[in-house]
This record gives structure tokens, C-alpha cells and sequence, in this order.
């Protein structure tokens, strides 16, 4: 008999990997979708990849290559940590064969186990493209020897491993603390991200404790970096002390590291699976809810507001989306208190800036942030098998994503005048040029909100098996997030090498006028899709 | 053939959070051949139940043994005889339906022929054999819980445990699963199965436990429990 852990793995993996729908699937649309999607990670790996390249390419210009190992150490670990950490809890509590697992012969370790598995080997192409892309720009400067190649390769699948047990845990913790009351999500939603913004502060922490060892000198040398920063994480020293140095010892430490800490970590979080599970549960069946009184609210509000209580009822949906509106509020606050320009040189540091520069960016700054994730962008995908009920009542789905539009409005426009005021009078802007900001920062959300919209209903998916397969990889959430991202940083960099140029009011005028008409044609365009679908 | 224990529920409560007591101190025990209903109203504790003794759910107070094992210090024994098919079965949509019955079938360690053998047969009773290389989530309500059925089926379990099994089940497939249960009942299989339906569970259950309120108002044989009267009267006047 094959061992019941590579059963249940397999099977995870057969149930949502797109070859297995695509040989099975007759559906010449979705099969068109399954192959758009695959095409479109392709692209992103590519993307990836060539930034990936680009930084080596960096580093050998500069005569620094041989931090090539530790900055891809760093990468993969840092990007692990994060990304696991806001799926931990869709993938590993309350998913929704939860039932028909635990009522199968399996330990609750080894279905804990085989979800984290299947959670590193779905993960696993992002990071070995990183590394793959890293080891070839190393390659081409360092000439390493073949067995450099064969061991970087080798130790790529265990970098991630020891971030992501970790994450893991960490979201084990928060699960098993916020099961004890009653609004478990909201909860566990606010210690997730009181975490995020934890580890965000030793970043900073980090960066620092680096300055004073003057990094800037050490960086010439590879042991002297691959020091300081093996002090503050061990495991990126020993990849890159086994990689450059081909130290053996070092590389059974990141190898047994790896598996004793998996084993360590399944140990614990398997001996309270069962019972942590029956608590999230228990909350929702523990009848202490009170009903509140009955309001009438009209069509759109309603949908808004099941929009509302969709988001308050998933963590992995509010962390996701949640986490920029309040970066946002918490930065215009922090910015607020300390001053704007103590607080903006921690990430330009040196840069010839001056506050007044940067004040026609801080539309766009906080649009960085709060315009992340539109709740929009995976709202449609998010019906999944409730889908039926939209479909039944009597709406035209323009009313259906009016109000789900709405809900996005409702979340992040507060927050952005909110972080917009505060960070206006932290940069002394003057009061015609703040209201024109906050203007602008609606707009934008507006835009924000109907292009997230557009996406959402072009790659809508509602045959998900896990509701983070939509919320964090999903094709809608991918095509918004990526560019929005990319086009928010730059801007943010064109509107301040405008405001040197011109008038910060009429440079926010133009920006206005250019995301206003953007908002109107995403909004018209979600129009004609909600057409297109009633028909 | 000699009786055995293959349930045996021994003061058993839940609770959700501190006031609401799902569950309350309720004991019975389902024997080998027993077809064994649950009936009670919606939300008087039979799903509860059920999920305890399944292992999907934790509990602190009370013992369940099944086969002699406890659920909570001996699961993987437990579950290893037992087959649970849910009021609403989860599969994995995107897989098929033999995709998901040979996954069953690995997992209780079916070697090829036997587990052939049994798909052609449960899947020409529940006529659902062209369904099989079509995903899952093509699935109606009433074919996902065949597959669920076959699935129960399928290593031929010493407790068969069913949470309103014949929901969404057409007329044809109710009569197949009934005559299963028989089949399986003369040879030796206990069942235990919650119920809404009571004409199906007065026609197929030698025994009957009635829970309200997490309590067990009333258990025994059926004719014992009924004397003379109709399991509908019988439900009633012990609900009131």
C-alpha cells in the first residue's frame, strides 16, 4: 500500500492542478480559461525571472556577485515567510473537506502535513524562479564550478521550507488564540496583521542594526555580509556558506534544519488539529449572536452589505484586502506624530527629496497601499457554489456589482481621506492643494474599485476548492495587483518630477482628470460585462 | 452470528461556549446487524453526534468506542472500520469520480481487482457508471452523493455511519441504498444513520433513538418504542 501521506498529497494536487481540469474538462470556454491561466503564470515566472536576472546583473556591474546567494537566500526566505503567513489559515483551518478528511484514517498530523505540502510544492515554481534566474546571473559573472550549480539547484527546495514552517506556526499560534472568543475572525484578522506590521518594524530594526556595521563597506566583502546577515537568520548564511564555499556541514544544517523543524512544527500542530478545528467551529455554533434589528436597505446597499459581511466572515479575505487601508491609516498616522520627513527618509533615505517635492505624491502613495487589493478585483470569484442565489433573485447584475463596487467604496475611501488629511497636515500642504489630494486619492479609489471590478468579472472563478486560490492566486486578483502596483510606483516618481516642473495643483488637476476618465470607461466597461452576463 | 458492539456512545456531551449545551449526557450502543435510526428535529444534536463519532469533531466529556477502540485515543482504528457519508458530501470538485473513489480505495489499502470489482457494481446499482471520468463538480447534489455512497462502500465497513443519507437521493437510488443497508446489515455491518424521513426509518431500522434538545428522550427497538402505533405518532407524542 502507497503510504497514506503521498496519497493525500497527490490528491490534493490532482484536485486543483489545471492538467488534471484540462484532460477532463469538455468545456471548450473554461478550457480556454485553464489555458489562459497557464500561460499567464508563465509570464509572471518570466517577470520574475527577469527581475530576478536584472538584480544579478546589478550586482556583477558593481564587482558585488558574490552576495548573489545571500540576496537570493534573503528573497526567497523573505517572500516565503510573508506569502505563507497570509494563507496559513485558508489552507491549514477550517477548509471545507475538512469533514471528509478527518473521517477518513489519516492522523490530523498528517493532514496538517500534506496541506502544508501541498502548499510549499504549489509555492515552489515562484521561488525556484527567483533562484534558478539568480544562479544563472551568478553563473555568467562568478564562473563557479559545476558542482556550485548542482547545489544551489539542490538547496533551493529547503530554502523555502524553514520561513514557511515557521509562518506556519505563527498562524497556528494566532489561529489558537483568536478560537477562544467569539469573533474568532475578526480576531485572528487583527493579530495577523498586528504580525505583519511586527515583522514590517524589524525590518527597519534590521536595516538599522546593518548601518551601524556600516553594510556599505562590508558589502565588498562576501564572508563579512554573509556574517551579518547569518546573525540575524542563520539558514541564509549556511545556503550561501554551502554554495560559495561548498561547505558541507552547512548545507546538512539547512537540509536538517529543515526536516527536524517540519517535524517539530507538525508534532505540535498536529496534537491540537482536531480540537482547534472543533473550536473555530464551536464559535460560529455557540449561539451568542444577537439578532439585530431589521432595516430596510436598497438593492445595491444590500449587496454592499453582504459584501461587508463576506469580508468580515473570511481572515484570509480580510487580511489580504484589509492589510493596505490600514498600512495607509497607520503610516499617515505614524507620519502624522514623528513628521512626515523622518519617517519618509527610512525609504528613500539619501535621496536629494525635499517634503514639499513630495507632497503631489501623496495621492499615489497611500493609492500604493489602500489600492492593493480591491475586495472587487476577487469579489465575483468569490460566490463560488453561493453563486445560484445571485443568479435566482430578481438582479440585473449591474445592481450586483454596483453594490459590490460600492462595499470597496465604502472600505477604502474613509481611510484614504483619513490617511490623506493626516498626511497633508504632516507635510504643512496648503488647504487648496489638500483638498485637491483627497480628490484625487477618491478618484482613485474609484478607479481603484471598477478596474478591480472589470478583472474580476473577465476571470471570474467559481470552482475554487479553497477560497484563497481566488483571493491570493487567483488570474483576477493577479492581473489587478501586478500592474496597479507597477503603475502606482511610477506614479508616484512622474508626479513628484512634475511638481518640480509645475504647479502641484495643476499636476494634481491633470491626475484628476486622466484616473477620473479611467474610472468612467472601467465603470462603463463593467456596465457592458453585467449586460453581457444578464443575457 | 454472534452480537457485538460496534458503537457504543457512553455519556456523551458538547457544548458551544459556556450556556449551550448541543449534546447532553446521552448513551447508546449500536450492534453488529443493528440498523440503528437517529431522529430528532433540526438542530436537536444529531449532526453533532454523528461528527463525534466519526472523529471530525473534539469532545471532552463522554467516551465513544467503536469496534472496542476509543475515538479519542485509537482514531486511525476507529476510522479504519468505519464509513461516513455527510448530509451535504464535500468532494474535491475537480476531480473525478473515479479519480475519487480509487483515492478511497488507496486509502483503505483496496488492492485493484476488489476495488473494481466493487465500483462496477455499486456504480451499475446507483447507474452512475458513464458519470465516472466526468469531474465531480459537474456533479448533481443527488450524483455527488452517490459517489459519496460508493465511496462508503467501497472497503466494506464494520459501522456505517449516515447523516440524512437520503437527501437529493431520486426514488430509484433511495430503493438501492435501502436494500444495501440490508444486504450489509444481514452481514454483520452496523449502521447508524440520522433521519428526517420516519416512513423510511420505520421500514428499515430495528432500532431508534429520539433526541431533542441534545437529550435522548426515548430509544429502544422498534417495537418496543412504537408498540403497535406508527413511528410518526410514536415521534410525537414523545416531542411533546
Amino acid at each position: 500500500m502507497k503510504h497514506k501521506s503521498f496519497l493525500l498529497l497527490k490528491v490534493l494536487l490532482l484536485s486543483t492542478g489545471r492538467r488534471n481540469q484540462l484532460k477532463h474538462c469538455a468545456d471548450k470556454k473554461k478550457r480556454r480559461r485553464i489555458i489562459g491561466g497557464i500561460v499567464g503564470s508563465v509570464f509572471l515566472y518570466l517577470f520574475l525571472m527577469v527581475y530576478s536576472i536584472s538584480v544579478c546583473i546589478g550586482y556583477g556591474y558593481y564587482g558585488l556577485i558574490e552576495n548573489a546567494p545571500t540576496m537570493c537566500a534573503l528573497i526567497i526566505s523573505i517572500l516565503s515567510f510573508v506569502l505563507t503567513f497570509l494563507k496559513t489559515n485558508g489552507y491549514l483551518f477550517n477548509f471545507k473537506e475538512y469533514d471528509m478528511l478527518m473521517s477518513l484514517p489519516f492522523r490530523a498530523r498528517t493532514i496538517a502535513a500534506c496541506k502544508f505540502l501541498y502548499m510549499y510544492l504549489k509555492s515552489l515554481p515562484w521561488y525556484l524562479s527567483i533562484s534558478v534566474a539568480m544562479l544563472a546571473g551568478y553563473g555568467f559573472f562568478a564562473r563557479p564550478g559545476i558542482a556550485v550549480y548542482l547545489l544551489w539547484l539542490v538547496l533551493s527546495f529547503f530554502l523555502p521550507l524553514i520561513p514557511m514552517l515557521a509562518a506556519t506556526f505563527f498562524g497556528f499560534l494566532i489561529a489558537k488564540i483568536s478560537a477562544g472568543f467569539r469573533k474568532t475572525n475578526i480576531i485572528q484578522t487583527v493579530l495577523s496583521v498586528a504580525f505583519v506590521l511586527a515583522c514590517l518594524s524589524l525590518r527597519f530594526v534590521f536595516e538599522d542594526m546593518l548601518r551601524e556595521n556600516k553594510v556599505q563597506q562590508t558589502l565588498q566583502s562576501v564572508s563579512q555580509a554573509t556574517d551579518s546577515t547569518a546573525r540575524f537568520y542563520p539558514p541564509v548564511g549556511w545556503f550561501t556558506a554551502a554554495v560559495t564555499k561548498l561547505s558541507v556541514p552547512d548545507m546538512l544544517l539547512l537540509a536538517g534544519v529543515s526536516a527536524l523543524l517540519f517535524a517539530a512544527v507538525f508534532a505540535i500542530v498536529g496534537s491540537a488539529y482536531r480540537k482547534l478545528n472543533s473550536a473555530i467551529r464551536a464559535n460560529a455554533a455557540a449561539k451568542k449572536n444577537r439578532s439585530s434589528t431589521q432595516k430596510q436597505r436598497s438593492a445595491v446597499n444590500a449587496v454592499a452589505f453582504k459584501e461587508f459581511k463576506r469580508f468580515t466572515g473570511s481572515t484570509t479575505y480580510m487580511v489580504n484586502s484589509g492589510i493596505g487601508v490600514i498600512l495607509a491609516s497607520l503610516f499617515a498616522l505614524i507620519c502624522c506624530i514623528f513628521g512626515f520627513e523622518r519617517i519618509i527618509r527610512l525609504f528613500i533615505h539619501d535621496a536629494p527629496l525635499t517634503v514639499d517635492m513630495l507632497q503631489p505624491a501623496i495621492p499615489f502613495i497611500l493609492y500604493f497601499l489602500i489600492g492593493m487589493l480591491a475586495t472587487t478585483a476577487c469579489s465575483p470569484s468569490l460566490e463560488g457554489k453561493n453563486y445560484w442565489i445571485i443568479q435566482s433573485l430578481p438582479l440585473a447584475k449591474k445592481t450586483v456589482y454596483q453594490g459590490k463596487m460600492l462595499f470597496n467604496l465604502y472600505l477604502t475611501v474613509p481611510f484614504m481621506l483619513f490617511s490623506g488629511i493626516c498626511l497633508c497636515v504632516s507635510t504643512k500642504t496648503p488647504l487648496p492643494d489638500t483638498l485637491l489630494y483627497l480628490v484625487l486619492g477618491v478618484v482613485l479609489c474609484a478607479f481603484s474599485t471598477a478596474w478591480g471590478c472589470v478583472c474580476g468579472i473577465r476571470h471570474m472563478r467559481l470552482d475554487w476548492e479553497n477560497e484563497v486560490e481566488v483571493i491570493k492566486q487567483g488570474a483576477a486578483v493577479t492581473i489587478y495587483l501586478l500592474p496597479n502596483m507597477l503603475v502606482a510606483m511610477g506614479l508616484t516618481v512622474v508626479s513628484v518630477i512634475l511638481g518640480m516642473h509645475m504647479d502641484h495643483k495643476l499636476v494634481a488637476g491633470i491626475f484628476i482628470l486622466i484616473a477620473g476618465i479611467l474610472a468612467l470607461l472601467s465603470y462603463r466597461r463593467v456596465m457592458v460585462l453585467a449586460r453581457r452576463s444578464d443575457m | 452470528m454472534r452480537e457485538q458492539v460496534m458503537l457504543d456512545i457512553r455519556h456523551y456531551s458538547k457544548s458551544y461556549g459556556k450556556n449551550n449545551k448541543a449534546v447532553d449526557d446521552i448513551s447508546l450502543q449500536v450492534m453488529s446487524g443493528d440498523i440503528y435510526g437517529f431522529i430528532g428535529h433540526n438542530g436537536a444534536g444529531k449532526s453533532t453526534t454523528i461528527r463525534a463519532v466519526v472523529g471530525v469533531l473534539d469532545f471532552s466529556e463522554g467516551e465513544i468506542l467503536i469496534d472496542s477502540h476509543s475515538v479519542k485515543d485509537e482514531p486511525i482504528a476507529c476510522k479504519q472500520v468505519t464509513a461516513y457519508i455527510p448530509d451535504n458530501p464535500d468532494l474535491y470538485e475537480n476531480l473525478t469520480g473515479l479519480q475519487y473513489l480509487n483515492f478511497i480505495a488507496d486509502v483503505f489499502g483496496i488492492d485493484t481487482a476488489l476495488r473494481k470489482e466493487r465500483i462496477t457494481e455499486y456504480a451499475a446499482l446507483f447507474e452512475i457508471t458513464d458519470a465516472l471520468g466526468d469531474p465531480i463538480g459537474s456533479y448533481s447534489h443527488g450524483m455527488k452523493q452517490k459517489v459519496a455512497i460508493i465511496s462508503a462502500l467501497i472497503h466494506k465497513p464494520k459501522l456505517l455511519v449516515l447523516d440524512e443519507p437520503f437527501v437529493g437521493l431520486d426514488p430509484k437510488a433511495t430503493f438501492t441504498l435501502k436494500q444495501i443497508m440490508h444486504s450489509m446489515c444481514q452481514e454483520g455491518t452496523a449502521i447508524f444513520f440520522s433521519t428526517h424521513v420516519l416512513d423510511v426509518a420505520e421500514k428499515l431500522c430495528n432500532k431508534i433513538a429520539i433526541i431533542k434538545h441534545g437529550k435522548i428522550i426515548a430509544a429502544g427497538s422498534m417495537e418496543e418504542l412504537t408498540q403497535g402505533h406508527s413511528l410518526e405518532e410514536t415521534f410525537l407524542e414523545a416531542d411533546q
